[in-house]
């Protein structure tokens, strides 16, 4: 019991921590916090029957990246023509609900919620993309670090102009 | 100090219809190159469109590869419209209009799905997938011999198809889809005729404060901006850099259709090269010939379908993607953006995952050439929309390449001009657009 309160403890610190280093636009610091075997993807919601569950779909991936796409998404940020976050968004991510589903010896299968809060420009209206995430987390070499992450967004229609931030 | 002036803001909204057209046909001016501001985003202007445009044009509703089994549907939109698209019972493609004969309800709130019948959840009124009405609950009790189903069925949407696209209109007088497309089918040839080609998934949607003319017009003419808006993929070293995106051709092929072509593509042949027979069959000689040299090509098919080819160097590999999207108008200053990715149905499976991944890095929802777009688009309409610019009557500039003939020596037919820095297209586009709205 113990154990698990430390376990659950250290991991919403990791997503609080990452949380903080997107919201501050620490691109490079969140890149850190990835393995370099990282698979990250945002499959599509749909409006489907109750009884064809799931209401998503696989086939269509919003975001369908590993570290080398991620990484190219971090070094197009950083030019200064990277108009769709010129002058970037401010974001506040809120993650709750943080369920930890499995605990292999150096892995964990942790689920949580994200609520996501982007302010544009000058627009006195707020994008707000809330969704599910589960990610996989592993220990390389004593530190945490993001296998996999997938979101699903709960809109099936995207009300953002764009994805011009992490999820 | 006061300043006082006698010059009054054009009350586009006091306006008779006749007077609201008059002041377009006055104000609009596409073959000099003068598009005023105000078009962007007046609610006078949108009322004209949707009833003048979005339900008199034949408008893309899906494609074939989306409903290939009998049962199968997709619920999709046209003029504000609900439709649902089936593969109904008897083999055919019915476009149905989303209402309930009965008291107008929605009758199907899914994206996509395989049903034998829709059910309405009002009052419970039983369709089969071809439209027909099959069940009234208490029929005999509420109706005795008074009510006659034949004559209830759903209201089947006049479509046809073209490529595999399927495209319905709410005109019944309408010209037939061949005569509406002209000569862009044969550039439509080569996006979707090249090959058996399938959509993967459902399309994604999202949402940006800008009008959909703006996605038509960047579509059908705008090389120019990916110097700037999509400077960054350039400074990545992803595109050469400077002027990579002008050399080709812009091409118009009538009714407000058009495409920019880009070529010769200096990384060779972009598409999978095991189905060069395939391509060979297909087309005629000088699409394949086309398709060889083709680095990109982007159509606007008018009102507001945009298609992109486009290939890029993923991981060592020269891959192409194919994508349809249309500029959904949900109001006179914003739009939806719903786009398909499509593949080589025959295509290897490492082929298919990479041209997805390419898609999706490049022109999804969260794509890098993307994402900077959608900037000038909410920009652009929210700036139009301030009284001043219909009071200074602020207008923008489309004359580029105006100085520039059409040459003779292409082998796809339309107005071509060679290479693709020109606003000939656009000046067309909103020609073929005013016509379309101060029509009487
Ligand atoms: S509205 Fe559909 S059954 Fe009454
Ligand atoms: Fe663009």
């Amino acid at each position: 019991m113990h154990e698990d309160i430390i376990l659950q403890h250290e991991i919403e610190q990791w997503l609080y921590k990452e949380s903080e280093l997107l919201d501050q636009l620490n691109f490079d610091g969140w890149y850190e916090l990835l393995s370099e075997e990282i698979s990250y993807t945002m499959p599509l919601r749909i409006n489907q029957m109750e009884k064809s569950k799931p209401d998503y779909s696989e086939a269509t991936l919003l975001f369908d990246d590993d570290s080398t796409t991620l990484k190219l998404r971090i070094d197009r940020m950083k030019t200064d023509m990277a108009w769709a976050e010129l002058p970037p968004s401010r974001t506040r991510r809120n993650v709750s609900n943080v369920k930890i589903k499995e605990v292999s010896e150096n892995e964990v299968a942790v689920h949580s919620n994200l609520l996501l809060y982007r302010s544009r420009s000058t627009d006195t209206t707020a994008d707000l993309i809330s969704g599910e995430r589960k990610d996989v987390l592993r220990k390389e070499n004593g530190d945490w670090k993001l296998v996999s992450r997938w979101f699903l967004a709960d809109q099936t229609s995207l009300g953002t102009r764009n994805l011009a931030i992490f999820v | 100090m006061t300043t006082t002036s006698t010059k009054q803001v054009p009350r586009l909204d006091e306006m008779t219809r006749s007077e609201l057209i008059q002041y377009l046909k006055d104000t609009v001016k596409p073959e000099e190159g003068m598009i005023p501001s105000y078009i962007f985003s007046h609610p006078k202007v949108y009322e004209l469109e949707m009833e003048k445009i979005f339900l008199k044009d034949w408008l893309f509703v899906a494609h074939k590869s989306e409903i290939p089994n009998i049962g199968d549907f997709v619920t999709r939109e046209m003029g504000g419209q609900s439709v649902i698209v089936t593969h109904g019972a008897d083999g055919e493609i019915h476009v149905l209009l989303n209402v309930c004969t009965h008291r107008g309800m929605k009758l199907c709130r899914m994206d996509n799905g395989n049903q034998k019948n829709f059910t309405c959840p009002y009052h419970g009124f039983n369709f089969k997938n071809t439209g027909d009405l099959i069940g009234i609950p208490f029929q005999k009790v509420v109706y005795g011999e008074t009510m006659d189903k034949s004559k209830m069925g759903l209201k089947e949407i006049r479509h046809d198809v073209y490529a595999d696209l399927i495209f319905a209109t709410l005109n019944s007088e309408a010209v037939s889809l061949e005569e509406f497309l002209g000569d862009i089918k044969w550039y439509l040839d080569l996006a979707f005729n090249r090959a058996e080609m399938e959509v993967v998934g459902l399309p994604q949607k999202w949402n940006v404060d800008g009008t959909w003319k703006l996605g038509s017009d960047n579509t059908i003419s705008d090389s120019y901006h990916t110097l700037v808006s999509h400077g960054s993929i350039a400074k990545l070293g992803l595109v050469p850099t400077g002027d990579y995106s002008k050399y080709g051709y812009q091409i118009y092929t009538g009714n407000g259709h058009g495409l920019n072509l880009g070529m010769p593509n200096p990384d060779g042949f972009a598409f999978p090269e095991s189905l060069i027979d395939e391509y060979k069959e297909r087309l005629n000689e000088d699409q394949y010939d086309i398709l060889k040299q083709m680095k990109n090509m982007i159509v606007c098919v008018s009102p507001n379908i945009m298609i992109l080819i486009s290939s890029m160097d993923l991981k060592g590999q020269k891959i192409s993607h194919t994508s349809l999207r249309i500029w959904k108008p949900t109001g006179p200053d914003s739009m939806e953006i719903s786009s398909w990715m499509l593949v080589e149905k025959n295509a290897t499976e490492e082929w298919k995952r990479l041209s997805e991944q390419a898609f999706t890095l490049t022109f999804g929802a969260s794509g890098i050439f993307e994402q900077d777009d959608t900037e000038n688009f909410t920009d652009i309409t929210q700036n139009s929309k301030s009284p001043y610019h219909l009071h200074e009557n602020i207008v923008f500039n489309y004359t580029m390449g105006m100085h520039q003939e059409p040459v003779e020596d292409f082998v796809g037919p339309g107005i071509v001009y060679k290479d693709k820095f020109n606003e000939a297209n656009s000046r067309a586009f909103f020609r073929n657009w005013l016509d379309q709205i101060t029509a009487e």
